[in-house]
């Protein structure tokens, strides 16, 4: 994977990114990926306003918003005051009466303070009212970890609004995920869809496909990332990274194959492909960026539990973060989050049976180092 | 139109709206209409006068105590009946009640049972009336309770600073729930909205809907010619106990003296002449009206699930 240290795209205007990828594909940063779907918004559709707190300035949201209100206007890409529920009402206003409102928050945290309009107003609007009224608009949230983001600049909170009806919710893994579903959203979707962003992927690059004109099909659903007879691991966003690596580092050293699924959006995840795959191997990993508790790993449980619990030869094994507030100390932080051979360990135990698997584990570099492509204070 | 025309025109329709919650407080007994009914018996005047110099096409956006300004903007009484009595037939299939009524169809865009939380979707709906190019003005509708909210500062800030077509409806009848505005606030409305920039106008007479619809229809003449968003503050009086059928004047917490004060100036105690002659269409269409809720089906299974997303 290549660093990328500087905030402008690498797709330029004058080089689009059907140019970019030519016909065989090519190297796209998640970053890039986000900055291509936010421009291509506001060149297809005249209804699409980016608001957010500094959307506008030299950083641009993470360099994915960077230089759209030169283009095309800072009516369209407005700075918002610091006022995230009355920003959120705003927004709402504005997609009933014909816009599309994007909106950003750099950290998932701040979108705390937008919960009730979120919640009771953006979610409710159109059963509340006999299906009279549609909120679209999309809400990107970015989720901060590692250089002491400590405990109110870490949280994922995608649980929390995917237990709400009305709120879809999808959990980007990688730049094809964004291409695949933002464009198609926005230009088809008619409610409100909250996406968690991962900052600890911004700086990676990723193979992705060439751009079809269609932009794939369903964006909510769930993908599956790779195939695997043993195991069936089930991740959301970094959590999938992480998975790959600790699946090829297995299939290396061990022949273990792991099939995993990337749940993507997790308000309505494709459960068959779950399923499918989890009668097949009878094994589940659920490796998840928040808490176990009332969260991602417990809902997949949940579903498993109740559709045919039989077919598991094993009890489900879970990675996630520890049960505390995010801690500042990179020492503690390394804790609070599975690394790769905590990873490697849970799958190789559940595969083999024993604790005592005697399978060679990777190094204990912690995961934040190996993603990690800029150094702070953000 | 004359002014007579227009004074009894508004009466007309003030007269309709108090006749229709009479028959809400008559029939919730029945136990027919469950759902909280929060009465604007009392404040019928700020809603028909606010509404009267609305377009279709101007937006409203107000609270759960509604019902005049749903049936002033337009809203259709069959299908508010219906909506009361939890029908299939009501303006929201059912999935409403007396808390969110709506009629897109003539401007009214929801209302919310959390306070203040459609105050910043008016300023939406005005910021993209301007990006669009819309000819719109649009109404937030509000108590003085809502004033409070950290989410109304944040409004009329971001539409002060982008000049929007909105206008900041306060109906101020000096309460929320039980407690009085004098124990809760430590500012004066209009003062403070002052302060992000607005000019603010001030009814004190809100059971004079002529004055009402006369004041308004010059702010909505001022805003719909883009000048930016300007503050309305009417004061008015709630007759009824906060929500529910009753009075709760025996209650203590509130001066029937000041109630009798109010009701001995309100034009629809003061002409009965008046109201005896416009009643029996009314009473005829409200009949008719419940008459649809009453036949009409509630929802049934498939409702239930649909247009959750
Ligand atoms: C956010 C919120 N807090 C509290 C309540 C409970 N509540 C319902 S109505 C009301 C009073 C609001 O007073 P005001 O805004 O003056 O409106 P009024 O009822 O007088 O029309 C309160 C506190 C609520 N519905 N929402
Ligand atoms: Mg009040």
């Amino acid at each position: 994977m290549l660093c990328n240290t500087n905030l402008t795209s690498s797709v330029t205007e004058e080089k689009g990114l059907d140019q970019h990828l030519g016909t065989e594909g090519g190297v796209l940063s998640y970053r890039d990926a986000l900055h291509w779907t936010m421009r291509e918004a506001l060149q297809r559709h005249d209804s699409v306003v980016i608001m957010g707190q500094g959307a506008d300035d030299h950083k641009g949201i993470f360099g994915s918003t960077i230089g759209l209100a030169e283009e095309f206007g800072f009516d369209r890409v407005m700075d918002t005051p610091l006022a995230e529920e009355g920003m959120t009402g705003i927004a709402i206003g504005a997609a009933l009466n014909g816009l599309y409102p994007i909106q950003t928050h750099i950290r998932a945290d701040f979108s705390l303070l937008a919960m009730n309009q979120i919640i009771n107003l953006a979610a409710k609007y159109k059963y509340m009212f006999g299906g009279r009224f549609d909120v679209p608009m999309l809400i990107r949230m970015i989720v901060g970890r590692s250089w002491g983001q400590g405990a109110q600049h870490s949280q994922s909170l995608q649980s929390l609004f995917a237990h709400i009806p009305g709120l879809k919710v999808v959990m980007p893994s990688s730049s094809q995920t964004i291409l695949h579903t933002y464009p198609k959203i926005i230009a088809d979707y008619r409610g409100p869809v909250i996406s968690f962003e991962h900052r600890l992927m911004y700086d990676l690059n990723f193979h992705v496909e060439p751009v079809t004109p269609n932009y794939g099909d369903d964006p909510f659903g769930s993908y599956l990332v790779r195939q695997g007879d043993d195991v069936t691991i089930v991740a959301t966003s970094i959590m999938v990274l992480e998975a790959m690596r600790a699946a090829d580092h297995l299939a290396k050293v061990s022949g273990i194959q792991s099939e995993i699924i990337d749940l993507h959006c997790v308000s309505n995840p494709d459960w068959n492909l779950v399923m499918q795959s989890v009668e097949k191997t009878g094994r589940l990993i659920v490796a998840d960026t928040s808490w176990k508790e009332y969260g991602v790993c417990a809902e997949v449980c949940r579903v498993v539990a109740e559709r045919n619990p039989g077919c598991l030869k094993k009890p489900v094994v879970t990675l996630a973060m520890q049960p505390a507030p995010c801690p500042t100390a990179k020492s503690l932080e390394d804790l609070f989050y599975p690394d790769l051979r905590q990873f490697v360990h849970a799958i190789a135990t559940l595969v083999l049976g024993s604790e005592e698997h005697g399978i060679q584990l990777p190094d204990t570099q912690s995961m934040a180092d190996v993603y990690k492509r800029f150094k702070g204070p953000f | 139109m004359t002014s007579t025309n227009l004074f009894e025109e508004l009466f007309f329709q003030a007269l309709r709206i108090r006749l229709v919650e009479e028959r809400i407080i008559e029939l919730y007994p029945s136990d027919a209409i469950q759902s909280p009914v929060h009465l604007s018996i009392g404040q019928e005047a700020v809603a028909v006068g606010a509404c009267h110099a609305l377009t279709s096409n101007d937006l409203l956006f107000c609270t759960y105590r509604s019902h005049a300004f749903y049936l002033a903007k337009g809203g259709n009484l069959n299908e508010m009946f219906a909506e009361l009595y939890g029908k299939v037939t009501g303006c929201a299939s059912g999935k409403a009640g007396s808390m969110h009524l709506a009629a897109p169809e003539v401007g009214l865009m929801g209302a919310s049972a959390v306070v203040a939380s459609t105050i910043p979707h008016a300023v939406g709906a005005a910021l993209a009336a301007k990006q669009l190019g819309k000819d719109q003005v649009i109404v937030g509708v509000f108590g003085d309770g809502a004033t409070e909210e950290g989410v109304y500062h944040e409004s009329l800030n971001f539409a002060a600073l982008h000049k929007l077509p909105v206008i900041f409806l306060c109906e101020n009848n000096e309460l929320a729930v039980h407690s009085f505005r004098k124990a809760r606030q430590n500012y004066e409305i209009v003062e403070h909205a002052q302060i992000y920039g607005l000019p603010v106008y001030q009814i004190t007479e809100g059971y004079d809907f002529v004055k009402v619809s006369e004041t308004m229809a010059e702010v909505i003449k001022q805003v719909r010619s883009g000048q930016g968003p300007v503050f309305v503050e009417i004061q008015t009086f709630r007759y009824k106990e906060h929500v529910g059928p009753g009075e709760d004047f025996a209650c203590g917490y509130r001066n029937i003296q000041e109630a009798q004060c109010w009701k001995q100036q309100d034009p629809l105690n003061l002409y009965p002449a008046l109201v005896e002659s416009f009643r029996p269409s009314i009473l005829q269409e409200i009949d008719a009206a419940v008459h649809f809720a009453e036949r009409s089906s509630f929802p049934s299974i498939e409702e239930l699930l649909r247009d959750v997303v």
